[in-house]
């Protein structure tokens, strides 16, 4: 039983997070806000380059042969650099082509050719992913998309994009396009009455980036509380700063340990894996909202300004806790699980 | 990362199960005085006998040698063979998780020899000498004064918060050998027998009516030189040694013990009826959701327990991380507590032990302490936010 990074797990997230840091810059990325989409084609084509899309898929279906743990690895990655754009529909999308036999389909979208958009039920209950989709969705990344992912409780289709019509919202975070969009009784390419699975993989995925973005506020506030003097000092040797600091910290911790023992129950099939998960999905999703909130209220005036990158991350963590479920759908899920073994 | 258990880990287990349902006391722990000591060491005498005492200590000093992994395994079992009292309440805590854990980083090979048996059989109760009335957070401004005289010191002055003093056998002492020092150089930790003469005892009335809580005073205690534990004048740094070990793995009975506690809470709250007066308190939208939000909490729990035995495993030494999972422990703790005693509604009225099958008002009573003592969370936060984040004393 261990729950830190192997050495060879270490050298992947070394790995992302310089391709993050490099070439996905928010100052950069800026240029895009408001767009209906933020996937850069070329970029895109390197992510796909380096495996990150079928990370956690195996070698015979045309994936890279690693598994969630480092999938999730990988998502609290891009949740710490609030890097934007469709990864989570990409992920699941290749896996469902993959399982479903669409091998062609699960090609494009690892090769980064197929964009991916992710679609779920607007309303609940007024939508249907099988046997054909129907419904009014709420679809992230719709811009560029070139296939969408409609996920619905535990059955999933792929459709194109042009079956849908969407109309775009004013989304509350800039670097993630949200739209409305309805579908009437489309056939999926590919898809799932019942795949359970995908459903829980999408879970801890989402809990991984979130949890990513309670790291990285937790770490932008220290590193401020360091860097920031005012009455002579440092403001991190007021307790007030210290004090939530060290909160922040522990949110972090939590949220990671979790979501790392979440993937990893997943993974190997144990009978508490969806306790688990939901439980993940729902400590992460809360943890992040209340760092990245007191992140921006610890940089006092600068985190209030547009330039800082701290509201990149209450925006991302409010749109990642209403992504597939909401805090609240999450905890009534984990109380209805039996008694973990 | 994996959660697999070796099949060394995994037997192990399965040994300590059958083990359990053989030899778990059916009769509930006496609550206090002479009948709770002897129930105490009798049981750690078992436990020993059993071969479940010091399961991650040295096998040089009678413990088995295994890792803090099959230690964690050893007390979910317990919990899960649904115990008549609670692993941490009792009076061998000290010695099993304080005063014995320093001894085997700090003590010499005499001292090794001659105390770390004893506390394994059941033979001796220890207690903690640290705070006193002007020295409670600021640990390190103690003044209890240890002067030296021939081979001995000569110890005057008064400690105070002394859980099971008026039981015990041996102490964990700190003392201040050199007042001209900077307080954290002139400390020294010594092992003081609690049967010296001139040492007086006050046991302290508890809000959770726990009546194991003391005050000691020292007027000219002899003890032997050979009893200081990790140099003269280097108290501070043994002393942090068995703090770190306490905020690191020495709750981990509790932290296991509460994932139980919240399991029987959600029991509760499906058979009594909630506040609207018809349906179970489970039907309640705020209480589902703060049921189900201390259930992912203590799963949080358990991880970064894991977490912490991984980091440990890596280092080699229980690091100030620790005081990151005590900290959610302790607070998570009186949650769930406070929790129960909403959901139990008029029964929060009535006054219950703190141990026992089914007592919620006794614990929520106790719950106080888990934010004191061991260090104040105030202090836990700025050990967080100094030591682990390296943020600047004030």
């Amino acid at each position: 039983m261990d729950l830190l990074p192997t050495p060879e797990q270490e050298e992947i997230v070394t790995t992302v997070r310089s391709l993050l840091e490099r070439d996905f810059n928010l100052n950069t990325l800026a240029e895009r806000d408001g767009a209906d989409s933020v996937v850069d084609r070329s970029l895109w084509a390197k992510c796909a380059e380096l495996g990150w899309f079928g990370l956690g898929m195996d070698e015979s279906l045309g994936g890279v042969g690693y598994t969630l743990a480092e999938e999730a690895l990988l998502f609290t990655e891009i949740g710490a650099h609030a890097t934007p754009g469709p990864f989570l529909a990409t992920v699941l999308g290749a896996r469902l082509a993959a399982l479903s036999g669409a091998h062609d389909i699960a090609g494009a979208i690892l090769s980064g050719e197929s964009i991916v958009a992710l679609a779920e039920p607007h309303t609940p209950g007024a939508a249907s992913a099988s046997p054909t989709v129907s419904g009014t969705f709420r679809v992230t990344d719709h811009g560029s998309a070139d296939l969408i992912l409609v996920m619905v409780g535990t059955s999933s289709a792929l459709i194109n994009a042009s079956d849908m019509v969407a109309e775009p919202m004013a989304s509350i975070d800039l670097l993630v396009p949200i739209a409305v969009g309805t579908v009437s009784d489309v056939s999926p390419i590919a898809g799932f009455e019942e795949n359970p699975g995908l459903a829980l993989r999408a879970n801890i995925l989402v809990a991984a980036e979130l949890a990513g973005i309670a790291t990285a506020t937790a770490e932008q506030s220290t590193q401020y509380a360091k860097d920031r003097e005012q009455f002579g000092t440092p403001i991190g040797a007021f307790q007030a700063v210290k004090h939530r600091c060290a909160d922040m910290a522990v949110r972090a911790e939590a949220a990671n340990s979790l979501v790392r023992y979440g993937s990893l129950a997943v993974l190997e099939g144990l009978t508490d894996a969806n306790f688990h998960a939901h439980a993940a999905r729902s400590l992460a999703a809360t943890y992040a909202v209340t760092n990245s909130q007191i992140n921006v209220q610890n940089h006092g005036g600068i985190g209030f300004t547009w330039e800082h990158t701290a509201h990149r991350y209450v925006t991302r963590s409010r749109v990642r806790s209403q992504t597939l479920g909401t805090v609240q759908s999450h905890l009534q899920s984990l109380l209805d699980q039996p008694t973990p073994s | 990362m994996n959660l697999e258990l070796s099949a060394e880990e995994q037997e192990f287990r399965e040994e300590a199960r059958s083990w359990l349902r053989d030899n778990l006391p059916t009769e509930e722990r006496p609550p206090e005085g002479q009948e709770m000591r002897e129930f105490d060491l009798a049981w750690q005498r078992t436990l020993f006998d059993g071969g479940w005492a010091g399961i991650n200590w040295p096998v040089e000093y009678g413990g088995r040698g295994l890792t803090d992994i099959q230690q964690m395994i050893w007390y979910e079992e317990f919990a899960k063979a649904d115990p008549p009292f609670t692993l941490n309440n009792s009076c061998t805590f000290v010695g099993n998780l304080h005063g014995g854990p320093t001894i085997i980083v700090n003590g010499d090979e005499t001292q090794k020899s001659h105390y770390l048996p004893r506390i394994l059989k059941g033979e001796d109760v220890w207690c903690q000498g640290f705070s006193e009335p002007g020295a409670g957070s600021d640990l390190a401004s103690l003044n209890t004064k240890a002067v030296i005289d021939g081979d001995e010191l000569v110890v005057t002055g008064q400690k105070t918060w002394t859980s099971y003093a008026h039981v015990a056998d041996v102490q964990e002492l700190l003392v201040r050998t050199d007042p001209d020092a900077p307080k954290h150089k002139g400390i020294t930790w010594v092992i003081c027998d609690m049967r010296t003469p001139g040492i007086e005892i006050r046991e302290i009335q508890t809000m959770s009516h726990v009546t194991d809580f003391c005050e000691v005073f020292y007027d000219e205690v002899r003890i032997p030189l050979t009893n200081v534990v990790g140099g003269l004048n280097n108290g501070w740094r043994t002393a942090m040694s068995t703090l770190s070990f306490e905020r690191g793995t020495a709750f981990m009975a509790d932290q296991v013990e509460l994932a139980a506690t919240v399991e029987n809470l959600i029991e509760e709250a499906r058979v009594r009826t909630g506040p609207d007066g018809r349906r179970p308190a489970i039907a309640d939208d705020e209480i589902a959701r703060r049921l189900a939000t201390v259930r992912s909490e203590v799963a949080a729990l358990r991880a970064m327990t894991i977490t912490g035995i991984s980091r440990n495993a890596r280092t080699g030494v229980p690091g100030p991380e620790g005081s990151i999972v005590r900290l959610f422990h302790g607070e998570l703790h009186q949650r769930v507590y406070q929790l129960a005693l909403e959901i139990i509604g008029s029964d929060s009225l009535r006054l219950t032990p703190v141990d026992g099958d089914g007592v919620w008002t006794g614990p929520y009573l106790q719950s106080f302490a888990y934010t004191i003592g061991g260090g104040t969370t105030d202090i836990q936060r700025n050990i967080v936010g100094e030591r682990v984040l390296g943020l600047p004393r004030a």
